[in-house]
């Protein structure tokens, strides 16, 4: 029955940018309106315009070179997604031979009836039966997790389940955090050794569930499991979730290795204390300290 | 401030007589028999006339009168309703509007609803809609209406009970009847369903456990669908005043019952001669 | 309020784990967020108060006014309270969409106030019959995720300790009639005593126990909450049920006297709190809306 009031103090931020390492490409930060070359033989990228032969951001961000190519990629934005990117999404809409899903980018995402996976694993063409049982499959408020296909031209994204690995989520929690935090990997599932399983959805949703048993191992996620889940899991669920927001406020990039160090860190701690602003620090200097560890 | 537009404005500073009468205040007696005769501290409710089916163009109406105070209720439905969000594919919705004619209270008051009525519609609705299977009417809306025509306190509570008979006479479906009942607490001792002077009338006992509660139960469910009080009161007060509001419904229920099995024998028709 | 979608699976989720007094954020049942409290961040209002509570923020301003008293009532002054749900805090109160959330707030702080010892209104009274001290209680919205009624009941009270109300003199005029004069000194003047004033405690009913101080995702998952509201001194000033589900009595009961609990547990934090912010004085860093 603790009620934590208390007066609020101007904080800093906790620098984590690596201050010792020199880095050969210096990025630059530009804000709208600033010129980043005169020189005519670049060729504009996203965030950028033409302004009387002068190469002008329209974005802030920060500026990427490649070759020829200017860019601004800005900071703070919604996912723009990239075939083969892999999200969780939740389903907003469910329509005639398709469903709508909400990505956290800047059109709703489109999953087709053929793009998922029948129960069973059976291999056949959609008949207007599966369409009448749609809504038995996905409902709306449903979350899954799903790969990019493709990206239409407006921008909007074509989802697709066709994996045992994608598919319906179960019980679990949902972390809603930027999609510029999150690390590119070669794998965006993983069982972390602390008794937790999480999926880093490119889009900036990432779901933690506790780590299914091996007879649980059914075809594409049709079957969710309503029992309860043990008191232990749920402890490591509830620290971690809460470790992913004390990274995510202090702009720590999302990967495996960060998100367990944090854990560790975190241990001494009880769990609610983990978003209180003070512990909250500690934490990330903790982590901080031991990625530069490990880089070096 | 809403003002009226449509009507002949009054001049802008009006007030009523009472304010210049040389009696003070009402100031309740502290003890001794109620002023119709009623008795404290026992589940003293008002005799209740009730009659369903009074206004023919409605699906369904009832009409409800205790003491003084006289309340009709009408409901429209179920019609279908524009699909807004993905909630209204799986039930309907509640609409409820609770309006005081100018005349019902001591004092006028103005056509235009005030924060009061909006307060009592939505504590209307969140007393109905436990009991309607709006899961039964998926993209429907019901609308139900109350207007007081005379103000003698426990308006809401029998509001409640007015609203609940006429969603039965509309034929919709629902759990269970909501019978509603009020106390007015006095310092140590209590008043059921009080009247509008006992329900507004400051005390001239202690200045302690001040305070109105009004009650929503679901009799046959043993469930409590709404709850609002005001006015200081201690909780162990509180809590047997509420004891006491569900003990009131239990007694107003089969006068309700049965007036609703009598509405209901009389819109049958006839059994057929075979 | 504004609301999140939530999945069969994760509410079956959060309903387990309150079960077990494990909430998704490691509180148990009856903990609150994170708080911070802040008064006098408004300079052109005679009291002001911003409180955070986890991402719910929520700003009070205070003014006071001179008017008449209301006919029925000539020896004692008045609250006026306006809530505006305001189209920053989220994307749902656009338009009139917060006018219906605004109306409810207000209506519930009038109940709350609604009773004779939470403000001494008779000390707001100047001359009795002509004039009285009108205080016009604003609260505005700027986010919103959960738990409303607690964030501004904390706030109002806040915001009423920090009222500054100037001192006025009556003063006889040479045709015979009232003269108001208010003192030189901008410094002179009355405080409010808010010790009786009441906190509100939000409990929301998910499976067969409640919580305090519920999320977003977890008030999804309850079909009714108690709102209650608690002097430093354990009394009740004003109870509602809201939402679209039934309680049961013994239900009720269990929550109303939880709700006491945590109620009365709030006042002495809270005054030591604003005790100490006062003590500060000049020496205060006010964070405003910087922090």
């Amino acid at each position: 029955m603790a009620s934590d009031m208390r007066l609020p103090v101007l904080r800093k931020a906790v620098s984590v940018s690596s201050a010792g390492s020199d880095r050969a490409d210096h990025k630059d930060l530009v804000v709208p309106g600033d010129v980043i070359t005169s020189d005519p033989g670049f060729m504009r990228g996203h965030g950028t315009y033409i302004d009387e032969e002068k190469l002008t951001a329209s974005v802030a961000g920060e500026v990427e070179r490649v070759d020829k190519l200017i860019c601004v990629r800005p900071i703070k934005t919604r996912f723009n997604g990239e075939v083969g990117d892999v999200v969780v999404g939740r389903i907003t809409e469910v329509q005639q031979k398709r469903w709508k899903v909400e990505t956290n980018s800047r059109l709703d995402s489109v999953l087709l009836l053929s793009s998922v996976n029948l129960p069973g694993g059976e291999l056949r063409r959609r008949s207007a039966e599966d369409e009448l049982t749609m809504r038995d499959y996905l409902q709306e408020g449903d979350l899954i997790s799903a790969e990019v296909q493709s990206v239409f031209s407006d921008g909007a994204l074509l989802l697709h389940t066709r994996s045992l690995k994608y598919g319906k989520l179960g019980q679990g929690v949902l972390v809603q955090i930027s999609p510029a935090l999150i690390k590119r990997q070669k794998t965006h599932f993983h069982n972390l050794p602390c008794g937790a399983s999480i999926i880093l959805g490119n889009n900036g949703f990432v779901w933690l569930y506790p780590t299914p048993g091996q007879q649980e191992e059914e075809a594409g996620g049709f079957y969710t499991s309503l029992e309860p889940v043990s008191l232990a899991d749920r402890e490591v669920i509830s620290r971690l979730r809460n470790c992913l927001l004390a990274l995510a406020a202090h702009k720590v990039l999302l990967y495996d290795t960060s998100i367990l160090y944090c854990y560790e860190s975190s241990l001494p701690h009880q769990v609610k204390d983990i978003l209180k602003p003070e512990v909250m620090e500690e934490i990330i200097m903790l982590t901080h300290h031991k990625l530069m560890e490990q880089e070096s | 401030m809403p003002t009226d537009n449509k009507r002949v404005r009054r001049p802008e500073v009006s007030q009523s007589p009472s304010v210049f009468a040389c009696r003070p205040a009402a100031v309740l007696p502290a003890a001794g028999p109620r002023a119709d005769g009623r008795r404290r501290d026992q589940v003293d409710v008002r005799p209740v006339f009730v009659r369903c089916g009074l206004v023919s163009q409605a699906k369904g109406s009832a009409y409800i009168e205790a003491g003084n105070s006289k309340l009709m209720c009408c409901v429209y439905g179920p019609r279908e309703t524009d699909r807004k969000d993905e909630t209204d594919m799986k039930c309907g919705r509640l609409i409820t509007d609770m309006r005081f004619a100018p005349f019902s209270c001591p004092e006028r008051g103005s056509w235009i609803q005030g924060s009061e009525e909006k307060d009592l519609s939505l504590m209307l609705q969140e007393s109905l809609r436990p009991a309607v299977c709006l899961h039964r009417y998926p993209r429907s809306q019901v609308e139900v209406n109350v207007m007081v025509l005379e103000n003698s306190g426990s308006v809401l509570s029998h509001a409640i009970t007015c609203a609940s008979l006429a969603l039965a006479d509309a034929g919709i479906e629902m759990y269970d009847l909501v019978l509603g009942c009020s106390i007015r607490q006095d310092g140590a001792s209590y008043m059921v369903d009080p009247t509008y002077l006992e329900e507004n009338g400051c005390s001239s006992g202690s200045e302690d456990n001040q305070g109105r509660l009004t009650v929503a139960f679901l009799p046959s469910l043993n469930q409590i669908s709404g709850l609002q009080s005001d006015g200081e009161m201690a909780e162990e007060t509180l809590t047997a005043g509420v004891r006491t509001c569900i003990e009131g419904c239990y007694k107003l229920y089969p006068v309700i019952q049965q007036a609703l099995a009598k509405a209901t024998r009389k819109a049958a028709p006839p059994p057929s001669e075979s | 309020m504004a609301t999140v979608q939530v999945s069969e699976a994760e509410k079956v989720y959060i309903l387990h784990g309150i079960r077990d007094d494990l909430r998704v954020d490691g509180r148990s049942c009856e903990d609150y967020r994170h708080m911070e409290i802040e008064t006098d961040v408004v300079s052109n209002t005679d009291g002001s108060a911003k409180v955070t509570l986890g991402h719910t923020v929520v700003l009070v301003g205070i003014k006071a006014e001179i008017g008449k008293p209301r006919p029925m009532v000539p020896d004692e002054g008045y609250l006026e309270f306006f809530v505006d749900c305001s189209a920053n805090a989220t994307p749902e109160f656009e338009g009139r969409g917060g006018e219906e959330l605004g109306t409810e707030l207000s209506n519930t702080l009038y109940k709350v106030f609604n009773n004779k010892r939470s403000l001494d209104m008779k000390s707001l009274c100047i001359s009795p019959g002509e004039h009285c001290w009108l205080l016009y209680v604003d609260v505005l919205l700027l986010q919103c995720d959960g738990n409303l009624y607690d964030a501004i009941s904390i706030a109002v009270k806040a915001a009423l300790f920090n009222t500054k109300i100037p001192r006025v003199h009556i003063s006889a005029d040479d045709e015979g009639g009232k003269e108001i004069e208010l003192s030189d000194d901008p410094y002179d003047c009355v405080r409010i005593n808010v010790e009786n004033v009441p906190c509100i405690v939000t409990l929301c009913k998910v499976g067969h126990r409640h919580v305090v101080d519920a999320t977003l995702q977890e008030k999804a998952c309850s079909v009714a909450s108690l709102i209650i509201s608690v002097t430093h001194k354990g009394t009740v000033t004003c109870v509602r049920k809201v939402g679209g589900g039934s309680l049961d009595p013994e239900s009720i009961f269990e929550m109303t006297e939880a709700g006491k609990r945590v109620g009365k547990a709030l006042h002495a934090p809270l005054m030591k709190l604003l005790q100490q912010e006062e003590s500060l004085g000049k020496k205060r860093q006010k964070v405003g809306f910087l922090g």
